[in-house]
């Protein structure tokens, strides 16, 4: 399982959710992050359809298939429960 | 709330609150400059009528100019008349136009000795004078008296100033300011209420998130504050820029009753978009104008990687501008609901704008403690949305309160 964090400099959201993220790197080492700019990876943002809003995660199981997104500010303990789950399915 | 948290954040905030105190107590100094603007006596001989409108800067003009003439020159007594919530007064002022064959639809309307004058300037303000002088010295018609119910005046009578009329102060006790009176103390928080909201708009906070970061990957820390300082009080002076223009086009028109009840019916349709906005709960940020941003962030690293620093300095605050005033369109309408409101307040000039500059100040408050922990920490730090979010349903009912008051009670939001 993979994730792929969307997101830009500019984006206050994303600064939000940047410790985030990086607290639960560190809590799930299992866990395989990937990150790209919304303003310099046009190829990922058009492969993955971000046109709305920043920050995205994306979590793609071992064959690249999306098995749930992320959108906006969400917060930690939610996304360690649904990625918890996600792993055990 | 800001996600970063530091014993040198908690330093830095008991700067600001220190700043805000401080702040609050030149505004008070500001109002209060004003409260006692006129004592007359007024030993009787001529009568100046004058119709005025609560809130009317022309009205307030006039009174500054003839209330010190009227102290100076006893034979002088000032009858003053508010037409904009009195309907007795209306009911003379429209007798008044009858008996002199004018269109008296227009304040201030000033009568002396059967001439009148409508509106107030230079010009007028010259007549005026020159027609008290010569009717202190010449017996002059006085018909308005009978009029408006007003005798002819006698000598020594007491001194009475009926153009201000006595408000009712109300005193409230508050901690570290003492006793404050009420009517005044609320512009000053009407001023620093509006000011935070507004400043959680995140409008242009992107420019300022992208200057950051780029700051930050400097090894100079001098360039580092004086280039986002420069970004800071470039934003700063467009924003303030903005609002004088704006308070000077309500100055120009008028504070009449029609120009308030435009505000107002903009303040409720602004609020109420704010509400809606607030009730779409969109969390983060949004893409759209990404090309703008991507164009901005190029121009930022190149005059960022400047040999020249005053080219750079210019470079940035130049941006900084461009940048503001596209992004002025997004967060326009608490500012010129508070101008609207700031015209009518018949403040001086230079009061206008201190308050104009407090209101700034506090705009400007979310992105000084984001530049301060970013430029002291190295790490730049967001404001989550849903902080931005309650600043929309607080301003959006704020700003249905201040129109629905604008409309049915301007009184209460007439600061003077």
């Amino acid at each position: 399982m993979k994730v792929l964090k969307i997101g830009a400099a500019w984006c206050s959201g994303c600064l939000v959710m940047k410790p985030r993220w990086g607290e639960i790197e560190k809590e799930l080492p299992w866990l395989k992050t990937e990150f790209y700019d919304y303003d310099e990876s046009p190829e990922a943002i058009r492969q993955y359809n971000i046109n709305e809003s920043l920050p995205v995660a994306i979590v793609l199981d071992d064959d690249g298939s999306e098995l749930h997104r992320f959108e906006g500010e969400v917060a930690k303990d939610d996304i360690r429960k649904k990625l918890e789950i996600l792993k055990n399915q | 709330m800001i996600y970063a948290k530091s014993s040198k954040y908690l330093r830095i905030s008991s700067w600001w609150l220190a700043a805000v105190y401080l702040l609050l107590v030149i505004s008070f100094t500001l109002t209060s400059v004003t409260s006692n603007a006129s004592a007359l006596e007024a030993p009787h001989s001529v009568n100046l009528y004058m119709f005025w409108g609560d809130g009317c800067p022309h009205c307030e003009h006039a009174k500054e100019i003839i209330a010190p003439y009227a102290k100076d020159h006893p034979s002088v007594a000032i009858q003053g008349f508010e037409v904009y919530y009195n309907s007795n007064n209306q009911a003379k002022m429209r007798a008044v136009g009858e008996k002199l064959h004018i269109d008296a639809s227009g304040v201030p309307l000033i009568v002396v000795g059967d001439i009148p004058y409508i509106g107030f300037s230079d010009t007028i303000e010259r007549q005026v004078i020159s027609r008290l002088e010569f009717c202190s010295q010449n017996d002059c018609p006085d018909s308005i008296a009978e009029v408006v119910g007003v005798e002819k005046p006698s000598s020594h009578s007491p001194a009475k100033d009926s153009v201000e009329e006595s408000g009712s102060d109300v005193f409230i006790s508050l901690p570290f300011f003492g006793d404050v009176n009420a009517s005044q103390a609320s512009l000053p928080i009407i001023t620093i209420g509006i000011g935070l909201l507004d400043g959680f708009n995140p409008c242009a906070m992107w420019a300022l998130l992208l200057i950051i970061t780029l700051l930050i990957g400097m090894q100079d820390r001098k360039k580092m504050w004086l280039y986002g300082g420069i970004f800071i009080a470039t934003s700063a002076i467009v924003y303030f820029i903005f609002m004088a223009a704006w308070l000077n086009l309500f100055t120009f028109i008028g504070h009449i009753v029609a120009v308030r009840a435009v505000i107002g019916v903009a303040a409720v349709g602004i609020g109420g978009y704010y509400l809606y906005d607030w009730h779409k709960k969109r969390s983060g940020c949004t893409v759209a104008g990404s090309q703008r941003r991507k164009d901005v962030f190029t121009k930022l690293r190149s005059m960022i990687k400047e040999k020249n620093v005053w080219l750079g300095l210019a470079g940035i605050a130049m941006l900084a501008a461009a940048v503001n005033i596209v992004e002025l369109a997004c967060s326009a309408g608490l500012p010129v609901v508070y101008a609207g409101l700031l015209s009518g307040s018949g403040l001086a000039d230079w009061q206008h704008y201190a308050y104009m500059a407090m209101y700034v100040f506090f705009f400007m408050l979310d992105d000084l403690i984001v530049f301060f922990i970013a430029m002291t920490t190295l790490k730049v730090v967001g404001i989550e949305s849903k902080y931005a979010r309650a600043t929309r349903l607080v301003g959006g009912i704020l700003m249905c309160i201040l129109g629905l008051l604008l409309i049915f009670a301007p009184q209460v939001l007439l600061f003077s």
